[in-house]
């Protein structure tokens, strides 16, 4: 018996990489940008969307992949706020999606009849994080219920995504949570991530996130430098709330 | 798992699906800042590699400094 070697020297992420610089190609020939939504479970990025789809719908001509391990369920919630194509796909058991999957969804979707795309991506604060999907920019959500150290436990996901959305701010009252805390937890893993402090449920916070993605729908380049809102102007804007 | 699934996937590329079962290691570079839990990624590795279409193979991870995260080679039976 004897062992021979086979030269591999293959980056794992390359085929993956590869299929996502071709997604990025086509939305930036197309002119949209593409969000991609990505949080714990239970963060609430359904109801961020639905409220998103409900205040924009009329103004943005919006798509949306979404993606869950099982079930349609989410899809099915958000194709109930527009006319237009709610995407889903169902990973069977992945905890994420992958640029081979959205490149599939965006077949179906009429990209020049589109002003922006939103991907939800698997509830999953971990594998999310590692794989590129060709969007525009990673949002990360969390919400006030998750503890404040989630930025720290959770470095590569804050670090990978350029905005923030702290969401359930109505129940701050209830919940031991502090803001500044966990503000300064993620700016600590990536010093210019922007923050929004919602809540999806009373619409707290949600003007300035729409207005945040109508201006980013009406930018001329796809890949600037951030958002209408600076992240310590949205903290402040919202403290106490 | 889904970046351990990844590595398998690669290696099958290289031996060929039939070829899986003679595979005896397969050596990763992670670096320090490429943001993979090495501890996990370990075990996953190590519960399929040890599974059918492998046969008895392992996974050795070399630690290198950056952002890489590649399969430097495979050892295979033969």
């Amino acid at each position: 018996m004897t062992v021979r070697t086979i030269e591999v020297r293959e980056r794992v992420m390359a085929r993956n990489d590869e299929l996502a610089a071709g997604v990025r190609e086509r939305l930036a020939a197309a002119g949209v940008p593409a969000f991609n939504l990505v949080s714990s479970p239970g963060s609430g990025k359904t109801l961020l969307l639905e409220r998103t789809l409900e205040r924009l719908g009329d103004r943005l001509r919006m798509a949306v992949v979404t993606g869950d391990v099982q079930t349609r369920n989410d899809a099915d919630r958000l194709a109930a706020r527009t006319d237009r194509l709610v995407q889903a796909v169902v990973t069977n058991g992945a905890c994420h999606l992958d640029a081979s999957q959205v490149a599939a969804a965006l077949d179906a979707v009429d990209l020049e009849d589109t002003d922006l795309l939103f991907i939800e991506n698997v509830g999953n604060l971990v594998c999310p994080a590692s794989w590129d999907l060709g969007e525009t920019a990673k949002i990360v959500v969390f919400s006030v219920t998750e503890g404040e150290d989630k930025p720290v436990k959770y470095p590569k996901m804050f670090r990978m995504a350029r905005y923030a959305v702290l969401n359930k701010v109505d129940l701050l009252p209830h919940v031991d949570f502090d803001v500044d805390r966990a503000v300064a937890f993620a700016r600590r893993v990536n010093p210019d991530l922007e923050f929004f402090l919602t809540s999806a449920r009373t619409g707290e916070g949600l003007r300035e996130w729409t207005d945040f993605l109508e201006s980013e729908a009406r930018r001329p380049s796809l890949h600037g430098t951030g958002g209408a809102y600076g992240a310590t102007t949205g903290v402040r804007a919202r403290r106490g709330g | 798992m889904s970046l351990a699934l990844e590595v398998c996937r690669i290696a099958e590329e290289h031996v060929g699906t039939e070829g899986l079962g003679d595979v005896r290691t397969v050596v990763l570079e992670v670096g320090d800042d490429a943001g993979v839990e090495v501890s996990n990624l370990e075990f996953c590795l190590e519960a399929l590699l040890s599974s059918p279409p492998f046969g008895a193979a392992r996974p050795v991870i070399e630690p290198a400094t950056g952002d890489v995260f590649r399969v430097k080679y495979l050892e295979v039976e033969t």
